[in-house]
């Protein structure tokens, strides 16, 4: 007995081991649906910096005995923002480094589970809109995603990983259309400079 | 502790850990190209009177959700495609004229599940001697815009993988799971594009 277990204990070792892993957030994809929304904006915006509020996972996020790392120039989830909003500019021909509109944010929340059954993540951050430097939009929002997880780590925790980029989409959708902030990028694009 | 007994428990270890990688070559992954959707050539495509300069999106799905990962690894092959079929002016993957045309592709891919948990069980625990075979599902919409007026087609396509020791598919042959994805991605685009010039979608601009 004591030697099949002395068999099994590498076996069941490789194998669980297989599962710890810390890597950085996957490179973030604009959304088609994005880019259309931002389109239909008339103004060009830059982007400014973002942070993290105080207690909100900026740097890991645990997924079972692994770790989503934050995937930003720097190694931080609000840079992973300020990169994923920068690309969604970019992609939709409305990025301006020299605009008066400056787009800004604080991550609020940053949470991330691949339950048994169904994975959920939560991202949400205050953007603020400023124009020539005083704000003209300011909002708290909140993407909450789920999607199929399973009992197996080794499915599990890559579509953990796999679906963070897509809450910060979601997170971003929210933001274009939002109405408040549809109409400051109009009105400070009609005001004059 | 003796140097035999140390030597036959360091035997012993060795000879899992063996085993514990050396089965993992019993679970190969043949795939194979579903034949359903006939195969077309970029040179079989329509012509084009006069290719518009076109944006071109791309978005790859999985089970309905974005999959960054997927539409990184994927996106040079569609747009590639896209420019292999001629059909089109100079291509951009960033908007440069909110006006211009706007082609966007995406690729879903809803995996037949059905029993596939199961499956998957039954061949991992006989280490590949009960074979099973998963059927991924494509869909690809693709959306094209210009002047006011949008044009939508789908196509559906599918990539078939054997796990194990599972029988080939009557009459295909396996290939390599990179070729087939590719294979998947070019016939899914073409087709794609093929339909939405039956749909006189890119007469618009030459008119």
């Amino acid at each position: 007995m004591k030697g099949l277990a002395r068999c099994l204990a590498p076996v069941l070792l490789a194998l669980a081991l297989t599962a710890c892993v810390s890597p950085p957030a996957p490179k973030y994809q604009p959304a088609i649906d994005n880019t259309n929304l931002l389109i239909k904006q008339s103004a060009k915006l830059g982007v400014g910096q973002f942070s993290a509020a105080a207690g909100v996972s900026n740097h890991s996020l645990a997924v079972r005995a692994s770790e989503l790392t934050g995937g930003g120039s720097d190694g931080t989830f609000s840079t992973y923002l300020h990169d994923a909003i920068l690309t969604e500019l970019q992609t939709s021909g409305r990025y301006d480094s020299s605009s008066p509109l400056q787009i800004s944010g604080v991550l609020t929340r940053n949470e991330l589970s691949s339950g048994i059954g169904t994975g959920t993540a939560k991202v949400g951050a205050e953007f603020a809109l400023t124009r020539n430097n005083a704000v003209c939009f300011k909002k708290t929002l909140l993407a909450e995603h789920e999607w199929d997880s399973s009992f197996i780590g080794a499915v599990a925790i890559p579509a953990a990983f796999g679906n963070y980029p897509t809450t910060v989409q979601k997170l971003l959708g929210q933001l274009f259309a939002d109405p408040d902030f549809v109409a400051a990028v109009r009105a400070s694009n009609s005001s004059p400079r | 502790m003796g140097i035999s007994c140390w030597l036959s428990r360091s035997l012993r270890f060795v000879v899992a850990l063996a085993v514990c990688t050396g089965v993992t070559g019993c679970m190969t992954v043949k795939s194979y190209v579903d034949p359903a959707l006939p195969v077309i050539s970029n040179t079989q495509l329509p012509k084009v009177q006069q290719p518009q300069p076109t944006t071109v999106l791309f978005e790859f799905k999985t089970k309905g959700n974005n999959n960054a990962r997927a539409t990184s690894a994927m996106s040079g092959r569609v747009v590639a495609a896209v420019a292999q079929s001629g059909m089109f002016g100079q291509l951009s993957t960033t908007v440069s004229d909110p006006n211009g045309a706007l082609l966007s592709i995406t690729i879903n891919n809803v995996a037949d599940t059905s029993g596939a948990t199961a499956k998957g069980v039954g061949t991992g625990l006989t280490l590949g001697l009960a074979g099973s075979l998963v059927t991924d599902n494509y869909i690809c919409t693709a959306t094209y815009t210009v002047a006011g007026k949008s044009y939508e087609t789908t196509v559906h396509h599918a990539l078939l993988s054997t796990i194990g020791n599972h029988s080939a598919p009557q009459g295909l042959a396996p290939m390599a799971p990179r070729d087939a994805m590719n294979q998947i991605v070019d016939q899914l685009v073409w087709h794609a594009l093929a339909q939405l010039d039956s749909e006189s979608a890119f007469r618009v601009g030459s008119l």
